[in-house]
This record gives structure tokens, C-alpha cells and sequence, in this order.
């Protein structure tokens, strides 16, 4: 029976014979890939170097010629983003609610997703359209009559009004539904032959061998959620429940540009949206699929 | 015994409508259904924009005298990014949940009104803000808003330049043509070197039109008057600039202007008085002069109002807030000591220390420039676009893709229709 | 929808033979449905459906958000349609994604493909790549100015050692759309990389190895075995772009504020613009409304289409 454990590594029994085909195509083909990735790696790293060196850099006219090599190095920018504003607790604020999504939007897109992939009636695909045209209004469409409806919960200046439009995504339920396309129906068949129900199917079969595409969603929802503006800010009024991106804008004056400054913050903003991604890709995967039975 | 008790009640009942009677003439504020009401604790929320980005701990220290004063009223503040306050206030007015005072710029008090979430102002003497801005926040004689600061445009130069080009230091009496010909001596572009900068958009457009001499809508405000040869004057005043002495998008070191100022690249630069804080620690001399008019002198006058909302369950508590926000001598000190704007008061004598609050040295040319003011034209609920109209094709003009004359042309046109009738 | 050709072959045999209509279900199993997609469909319904209703509500007023609707019907419709500025932005949001969803896609095949072998450093590079994804765009578009700045941009400096005169980029009305295009392409191929590598990782071993084994070349193979079973997740990638390239905003405000000229005005910029700072959030809302169908119609046909080209397993 095939190893079918979808982990992030991809494994090759070598078979006598092809020992000739990886000469052939190997030097040469990987010194160009070699060079190509890197190439395009460095591409995408160098913004984020001048990023992180005008983080570092004070002084006037940051926003002339770049450079590498910070022009008046200093740490100010990262002491008023740490000093002048109530750090802990912003970071807690937006890694709470960022960690709430993400569960939520994982649990909620993964029930429903399920359903289209493995639970046919009529009508399930204007169903599933309908999932979709969730994604063709504009957010700032949305806005407005969605801040009503908070108010009229009482939701407002709560945390729980600040989640609540983004536990359930159409693209979630879209993601996670081509992830469980991929895993075999032998699996649910020899399932249900065992007597097994569709919540024990979706949760001992299917789910465990979504580990990419759940990781994948996971990155996606908590991204989403941590670089989150416009809800927030219409919502939130305390001061103590601010997240990272309100906070980020306020230091921004109303004429002048602190770049050093905004730099700085984006960089904060990078780092723990990294650490998830590196988490997601081994962890996450590695323990959805430890809890199925193969 | 009955004659006596009866003289005691009435006694009792004189001397308590004698205390009733001057504790509602002390009231400052419209007299609220009870006043021993006033005791009771009430909170007062604001929400505003003009503490963002370096003065919150003025606003504090106001907020903190306020409450010293009133201590049955406590302010609990939001503070909000100017880009992003108004999307947030539109959202909170059609869900009624809008602060009881909030901040507003000139630009929309006019639509505010028209939409009726202002509750009119009562009980505070508008004579004790200068004239100009208390009256562009009244409607029909009703005041709606109360001024919180106000700020000028001036000319800003980089004495060292003007030194090293042999160029003698612009005055008072300078003229356009001085300016031209001054920023054509001192620009040297091979050395990123500039001579002027002023932003070719609509604010400076409806300013320079008035320092031409024209104006740009008729006096009722029916007509979009600015394609006369004044209005193609300043038009040419402002482009022909961009390219020349002036850097257009991408020419020089940096498209900031603030940045290319104060890195010492840009010889002289229209903008607001409020950069002051921003170059003290530049590396050069440089003071400031009222801009140069070409047959008046014309400048701007910008002010940020607050509003109390006409939905307010604490109307009187607002008004008292806002009044203090905007006249108390707690306010006009916080304000001058950190160069936060001017405090909107008529009083010139109180603002004597903002002379001497360091650099530039002639800050005197701040109040020499509201001498001349060009009126702000207020539209209404179209005001944003017609901005953008003009804006965008003096950009187009200035990027050579267009005469001067067409975006003139194009821009009166596209600007009519969005004119209320009268 | 696929899933009745792949689900049920047998069914539509059997269809074919006896005149059932539909398989029977218990209705405990609609009932298992339902409760499997309630806790994503209650909140969709609540906070997506109900203020779509009401947006369509407002599409037929005439409202600046602060003061009372006033009824127009159709009004803001016929204004829309008749004005060819209309046309035009819709113009602007095609341009994006014609330029944007090869190139993003193109882009994030190669390095998903080249950063699913057995290479070196890998996890270090599938870092780097989705390092952009997660800057802001406030950071990106300042960065990407200063690439593209005309006289002294890196890339026009770097065409100029090719003899190339590199154009005006977001300066020039002809280019800022592309130089949008640019900057998002850049930001999103890790986008794309993580989705697809997903999808690849999905691909069981075997197959590539009895292709191996069968002597085909890695182009032979990438075409006739991994974008075949790849398809699934390609359908995804191009839905996703499309849906959210018609909406393309933050990249449009923060590089070029719909400028030069409006030449980068797209679509959500201009609702954005009406809504709130123009007063005219009826007209934004009946401009979303056409958004909205022409975003259905082109999903539609791609739903419709994938039976053509998408296998699924």
C-alpha cells in the first residue's frame, strides 16, 4: 500500500537504473537552478533589506537614495515603537485575535469544505457558487453595513465584533476543498465499510491527509487577520485593545512621514507572520496528519 | 402659629427660588432639564485627528485641566490618523455611534451642516476667536462649530543657498517674478539643486488665482470663474515651474519635498507652518517670508474645527468641552510651548510667545500673512471632487501632456456642474 | 459540477438504464450537511449576504453616508451605464489582471516547481520568496518607488547597461499601470508558491517516479504528468486571482493614488472614493453591483469551463 502521508518532504526510493537518468540531468541542471532560485531570491529579498536598513537609519531625507548601509545608524525608531507605545500589549492584542481566526477559519472552512467535496446532493454547486460570490464584494462595500450590524449586537469596542466577520471565508472553504479533492476515495470507502459516520470520515481520513493545504490556510488566515486595518479601526475605540497595524498608523503624523519609523514597524509586523509560516509549514502539517490513521 | 408658618414657607420658598435663579444665570452652557444634574458624573467622548502623530501629550495636559475644572465631567479621547479619521467618523455617523465632540476641517463643514449632525453651538462667546474663523464655522448666523487651531502657508528658504548662489534673501515685497527669477539663479539640477517647490494642486491653485488678482467662483459661489487670464496666470505660475526650477516626480534625490528641504537641496518651498517642528535640527540656516503675490498678497488660512454632534446625550457637557478645547488659556499654552499649530483665539497679545518659540526667526510673517487671505471655497458635498478635477489636470498640464490653457479649460468645465445652484 | 462526473459514474450509468431520478438520501444526511455548513454559511449569511442585500438597497438612493438616503431607483444605474468613464475604470481593473495573473502565475510555478526538489537550503529559499507576501504595501510601494524612480531606479539603471531607455514607469500614465503590475507580481509569487507547493506536495511520488522510470525528460514530465494533476490547485490559484484582481486596491492607493491622470483609477479605488469622500455611496454601491455581476460572469465560465481542463484525483 503506498505511503500516501502528505509530509512537507518529498522522498524517493531510489530504484536501481535511475542512478544514470540523475547523472545526466543533475550538474549542470542544478548549478543553472541553483543560480536562477538565487538570483530571484535575492530579488525578493532586497526590498526588505532596505526595509530593515531605514529601520535603522535616523536623520532627515530618509526617503531619498536609498542605501546599505543605515545613514546615521540609531535604534530611536525601534525605542518609540517599543518605549512610547504599550507594546505587550498591542503584539497580545493582534496575536490573540490573529490566533482565534485562524482556528476558527481553519475549523469552519474545513466542516464546509468537506461537504463539497464529499457530500453530493442537488444544488450542492449553486451552493458552492454562492460560497463564492461571497468573495465579489469589495470590503469597503461591506464595511459600513457590516459596522451597523455590530453596533446593533453591542459588538462595538469588543473583540469579539473585531472577529466575527472573519470566521468564515469562501476562500478557505475554496482552499481547503481542492486540498481534500487530492486525497483518495479508497480511504473513505474502506472507511465506511468499517461502519464509519461522515463526521468520523471527515475527521480521521480526510482532515489528517490535508495537512498542506491546512497549513497553507492557517498562513493565510492569520496573515489576514495580523495585517488587518480598516475593520479595526472602525471598530476598536479603547486604547487598550488596539492591534499592531492601529498603532503602526498612529505614529504617522498628519504632515510628515517618520520612515524610519514606519520601517520599523513594518519589520516588527514581519517577524512573527515569518515565524508562522516556518511553524505551519513543519509543524502544522507534521500534526494534522498525526492525527488520522492511515 | 399658622400666620408665622405661612411666612415661613413663603420665606423658604423666596430664598429657594432666589438659589435656583442664580445658579441658571452661572450655568455657561444652554440650561439642561435639571441642574442639580450637573453634579452627576458624565463622560464626554471625543474622537479627533489633530493630536495624531506627536501631540497627544498636549492634548492630555488640556484634557487634564479641563477636568480639573469640571470634575463631574470626564473626556475619554480616541485618536485617530488624519488619512483614516474621516472613513472611520462616516462609518461611526451612519451607525450613530459618533463621539459627542469630534473634530472636522473646513473642507466639510459645510456638508456636516447641510446633513444636520451638528447641534448648533450655545452659550459661548464666539468673540474671543479671531473673526476669519469664527465666522467660516457659522451658517445663516448660527454657529455649528468652534475653531480648534488654525494654520498659514509661507515661504520657506534656505538662506545658505541663496548665499552660496549670491541672491539676496527674499522680503515682504517680493513678487513672482522675484521668485522666478531668484529660483533660476540658485537651481542647479546636475547637483540636485532646486530652486522652489509648490505643489501644483488644487489648494495652491485657488490661492495663486486670488494673489493674480482673480478669484476662482463668483461671489455667490454659482460659477466657476477661474478661466480668466488670472486664472491661466497662476496656472502658468505653478506649472511652468515643475521641470525648471522645480523637481517633477523623480527628477531629484527624492520626491519628499519636506525630505529634499531638509537635506539642504531645495532653495525655497511654499507649505504650511505646521513643518516647523520637523526643521529645527536641519543642517543650514534658513527663516521664513509671507509668499510673494503677484498683484495682492493673498495666502491661506487652514483651520481644523470641532463639531458637537446633534445626537449627543450630553449636549451641555460637550459644548462645555469643546469651548474649552478651543479658548481656554490651558489649551493656548499647551499649544504654544510645542508649536502645535495656532491657538484660534483674537487675542494677538496671547500669542506673543509663539515669536520666540525657536526657529524660524520671522515667525512675525505668520500673522503679517493673514493680512491677505484668500477664501477657501466651500461647495458642500462636492468639494472633494472638485479638488481632485483641479488637481489632477494641473498634474497633467505639469507633466507637459496638456497646455495650460486646456486644463484651465477642462478643469472650469468638469468643475461647474458640481457648483450648488443659487 | 464536477463532482457528478467523478462521484457518481456510477449512478449515470445507472440513470442511463432504469428512469430513476435521484438518489434517495436519508434525511438525516441533509441534516449532517446542514450541520457541517452552518458554522461557516450562519456567519456568511449574517455578515456577508444580509449587508449585500442592503448595499443593494442603497445602490437605488442617492446617500453620503451622514445624512438621510433619498430614493432615485434606478438612477445611479443609468448614470453608470451611459457614462463612458465607466468603461473605462472597468478597463483599468483588465488591464491589472491581463498584465498580473500570467506573470504572478508563470512566476509561482517556477519556484514551486524549483523549490520542490530535493535542492539545497529550500525551506531558507520558500522563506525569502514569502518574505513579500507579508510585507505591507505601505513598505512595498515605498521600496518599489525607489526601484522604479525614472532617472535613478535600480531597474532603469540596470536596462540602461542593456542600452535600453527605461520609460517613466508610475510617472507615465502609459506605465503606471504596469509598474503596478510589477510591484504586485513581485509581492505575490510567494503567494502563489505556497498554494501551489500544497498542491504539489499532494502529488503522490509514485507517479513522478514511474514517469521518471519511464524515461520522460522534466519538461515531458511537468506537462503530461504535474500540471495535469496539478489542475485542481491551478483552478484555485486562477479563481482566487481573478476574483481578487477585479478588486485590486491597496497596491492602486498606495503607489500612485489612482494617478497619473487616472490611469491606475480601478474599480474598488473609485467605490472607495465615492463612498467616502465623495459622498455618493449609492452610486458606489450600484458600481459594486456591476462589479459583482462581472466578477459571476467570469467565474461562471470558469466553473462551467474546468470540466475541459481541470482532473481531478
Amino acid at each position: 500500500m503506498p505511503d500516501l502521508r502528505m509530509s512537507g518532504a518529498r522522498t524517493r526510493t531510489p530504484q536501481p537504473g535511475d542512478e544514470v537518468q540523475k547523472e545526466h540531468s543533475g550538474r549542470v541542471g542544478r548549478v543553472i537552478l541553483i543560480m536562477a532560485v538565487s538570483l530571484g531570491a535575492v530579488m525578493m529579498f532586497f526590498p526588505f533589506l532596505w526595509t530593515v536598513i531605514t529601520s535603522f537609519s535616523s536623520g532627515l531625507g530618509l526617503s531619498a537614495k536609498p542605501s546599505l548601509i543605515p545613514q546615521q545608524p540609531s535604534l530611536d525608531a525601534y525605542r518609540i515603537l517599543f518605549l512610547d507605545l504599550p507594546f505587550a500589549r498591542i503584539i497580545a492584542n493582534s496575536l490573540a485575535i490573529a490566533l482565534v481566526v485562524t482556528f476558527a477559519q481553519v475549523l469552519t472552512s474545513a466542516l464546509a469544505a468537506y461537504v463539497f467535496t464529499r457530500m453530493p446532493f442537488k444544488g450542492r454547486g449553486v451552493i458552492f457558487a454562492l460560497y463564492l460570490a461571497t468573495m465579489m464584494i469589495p470590503g469597503q462595500v461591506l464595511l459600513v453595513p457590516q459596522f451597523v450590524i455590530m453596533k446593533d449586537l453591542g459588538l462595538i469596542d469588543n473583540y469579539l465584533g473585531v472577529l466575527l466577520p472573519s470566521i468564515a471565508t469562501a476562500f478557505g472553504v475554496f482552499l481547503l476543498k481542492q486540498g481534500m479533492d487530492a486525497v483518495p476515495r479508497d480511504l473513505d470507502e474502506a472507511a465506511k465499510l468499517d461502519g464509519a459516520s461522515h463526521f468520523q470520515t471527515f475527521l480521521r481520513i480526510v482532515l489528517p491527509n490535508t495537512g498542506p493545504s491546512i497549513a497553507t490556510l492557517s498562513i493565510f488566515a492569520f496573515m489576514g487577520s495580523w495585517n488587518n486595518f480598516l475593520w479595526p479601526l472602525v471598530i476598536l475605540r479603547s486604547e487598550e485593545k488596539q492591534t499592531l497595524p492601529l498603532a503602526l498608523a498612529g505614529l504617522q503624523g498628519q504632515y510628515t512621514t517618520n520612515w524610519d519609523v514606519m520601517m520599523a514597524g513594518s519589520v516588527i509586523s514581519i517577524l512573527p507572520m515569518l515565524a508562522i509560516y516556518i511553524f505551519a509549514q513543519k509543524y502544522v502539517v507534521r500534526g494534522i496528519a498525526s492525527t488520522g490513521i492511515k | 402659629m399658622k400666620h408665622s408658618r405661612l411666612l415661613q414657607i413663603g420665606v423658604i420658598t423666596a430664598i429657594a427660588g432666589l438659589v435656583a435663579g442664580c445658579s441658571s444665570t452661572t450655568d455657561d452652557a444652554s440650561s439642561g432639564p435639571d441642574d442639580s444634574a450637573a453634579a452627576a458624573p458624565v463622560t464626554v467622548t471625543y474622537s479627533n485627528f489633530i493630536s495624531n502623530g506627536g501631540n497627544e501629550d498636549n492634548l492630555d495636559k488640556i484634557v487634564a485641566a479641563f477636568e480639573k475644572e469640571n470634575p463631574n465631567i470626564t473626556v475619554e479621547v480616541t485618536t485617530l490618523p488624519y488619512s483614516d479619521y474621516f472613513t472611520a467618523l462616516q462609518t461611526d455617523l451612519v451607525a450613530g455611534t459618533q463621539a459627542d465632540v469630534f473634530d472636522i476641517e473646513f473642507a466639510n463643514y459645510r456638508s456636516y451642516v447641510e446633513s444636520g449632525v451638528a447641534a448648533p453651538i450655545q452659550g459661548v462667546d464666539t468673540s474671543k476667536y479671531r473673526k476669519a474663523l469664527a465666522d467660516s464655522y457659522a451658517t445663516d448666523g448660527v454657529q455649528y462649530a468652534l475653531p480648534t487651531s488654525f494654520s498659514t502657508v509661507v515661504l520657506y528658504f534656505n538662506k545658505d543657498l541663496f548665499d552660496a548662489a549670491g541672491v539676496d534673501y527674499p522680503t515682504a515685497d517680493w513678487t513672482w517674478e522675484d521668485e522666478n527669477a531668484a529660483a533660476a539663479k540658485i537651481t542647479d539640477k546636475g547637483n540636485d539643486i532646486w530652486g522652489d517647490y509648490q505643489p501644483f494642486t488644487y489648494n495652491e491653485y485657488y490661492k495663486t488665482v486670488a494673489q493674480a488678482g482673480g478669484s476662482f467662483l463668483s461671489a455667490d459661489g454659482s460659477q466657476a470663474t477661474f478661466n480668466s487670464p488670472e486664472g491661466i496666470q497662476a496656472a502658468k505660475f505653478l506649472v511652468d515651474k515643475v521641470g525648471n526650477t522645480m523637481p517633477a516626480a523623480g527628477d531629484a534625490s527624492t520626491d519628499s519635498d519636506a525630505d529634499l528641504f531638509s537635506t539642504g537641496h531645495l532653495a525655497m518651498w511654499h507649505t504650511g507652518i505646521w513643518m516647523f517642528n520637523s526643521m529645527q535640527e536641519v543642517p543650514f540656516n534658513w527663516d521664513i517670508v509671507v509668499e510673494p503675490g503677484l498683484t495682492q498678497q493673498a495666502s491661506h488660512l487652514f483651520s481644523n474645527a470641532v463639531m458637537v454632534s446633534a445626537n449627543s446625550k450630553e449636549i451641555e457637557a460637550a459644548t462645555k468641552w469643546a469651548d474649552f478645547l478651543t479658548s481656554s488659556p490651558a489649551m493656548v499654552e499647551a499649544r504654544l510651548a510645542s508649536s502645535w499649530e495656532l491657538p484660534p483665539v483674537a487675542d494677538d497679545a496671547a500669542l506673543s510667545a509663539y515669536l520666540t518659540q525657536g526657529l524660524p526667526e520671522n515667525r512675525q510673517a505668520v500673522f503679517e500673512s493673514l493680512d491677505g487671505v484668500a477664501i477657501a471655497p466651500s461647495i458642500g458635498a462636492n468639494q472633494a471632487q472638485m479638488a481632485d478635477i483641479v488637481t489632477k489636470y494641473l498634474g497633467e498640464a505639469a507633466a507637459g501632456r496638456m497646455t495650460v490653457e486646456e486644463a484651465v479649460k477642462k478643469s472650469s468645465d468638469e468643475v461647474q456642474p458640481l457648483l450648488p445652484s443659487k | 459540477m464536477t463532482n457528478i462526473v467523478v462521484e457518481e459514474p456510477q449512478q449515470a450509468s445507472a440513470a442511463a438504464a432504469l428512469p430513476r431520478r435521484r438518489r434517495w438520501r436519508h434525511p438525516r444526511y441533509y441534516v449532517t450537511v446542514a450541520a457541517f455548513l452552518a458554522p461557516s454559511a450562519i456567519p456568511l449569511l449574517l455578515l456577508v449576504y444580509y449587508p449585500m442585500v442592503q448595499a443593494m438597497w442603497t445602490s437605488l438612493h442617492d446617500w453620503n453616508l451622514i445624512g438621510p438616503k433619498k430614493w432615485v431607483g434606478i438612477a445611479n444605474y443609468e448614470v453608470l451605464l451611459t457614462d463612458f468613464g465607466t468603461a473605462r475604470i472597468f478597463w483599468h481593473s483588465a488591464q491589472y489582471i491581463i498584465g498580473y495573473i500570467p506573470l504572478v502565475f508563470v512566476g509561482g510555478l517556477a519556484v514551486a516547481l524549483a523549490l520542490n526538489t530535493a535542492l539545497k537550503g529550500r525551506n531558507f529559499f520558500r522563506g525569502v520568496y514569502f518574505l513579500p507576501v507579508v510585507t505591507s504595501w505601505i513598505a512595498v510601494s515605498l521600496v518599489w518607488k525607489w526601484l522604479l524612480n525614472p532617472h535613478s531606479g535600480a531597474v532603469n539603471t540596470v536596462l540602461g547597461w542593456f542600452g535600453i531607455e527605461g520609460p517613466g514607469w508610475y510617472i507615465d500614465p502609459h506605465w503606471a499601470m504596469p509598474s503596478i503590475v510589477v510591484a504586485s507580481v513581485w509581492k505575490d509569487v510567494g503567494f502563489v508558491m505556497v498554494i501551489l507547493l500544497a498542491g504539489l506536495q499532494a502529488i503522490p511520488a509514485e507517479i513522478e517516479e514511474a514517469a521518471i522510470l519511464d524515461g520522460a525528460g522534466w519538461w515531458r514530465r511537468l506537462i503530461s504528468v504535474t500540471l495535469p494533476l496539478l489542475s485542481p490547485t491551478t483552478f484555485f490559484v486562477l479563481i482566487i486571482s481573478l476574483i481578487g484582481g477585479f478588486q485590486v486596491f491597496d497596491q492602486a492607493y498606495a503607489m500612485t493614488a489612482g494617478g497619473p491622470n487616472d490611469a491606475t483609477r480601478t474599480v474598488v479605488l473609485e467605490i472607495y472614493d465615492l463612498t467616502f469622500r465623495y459622498g455618493q455611496a449609492g452610486m458606489a454601491s450600484a458600481l459594486s453591483m456591476l462589479l459583482f455581476v462581472v466578477i459571476l460572469a467570469f467565474t461562471a465560465i470558469q466553473l462551467v469551463g474546468q470540466r475541459r481542463w481541470v482532473h481531478y484525483a
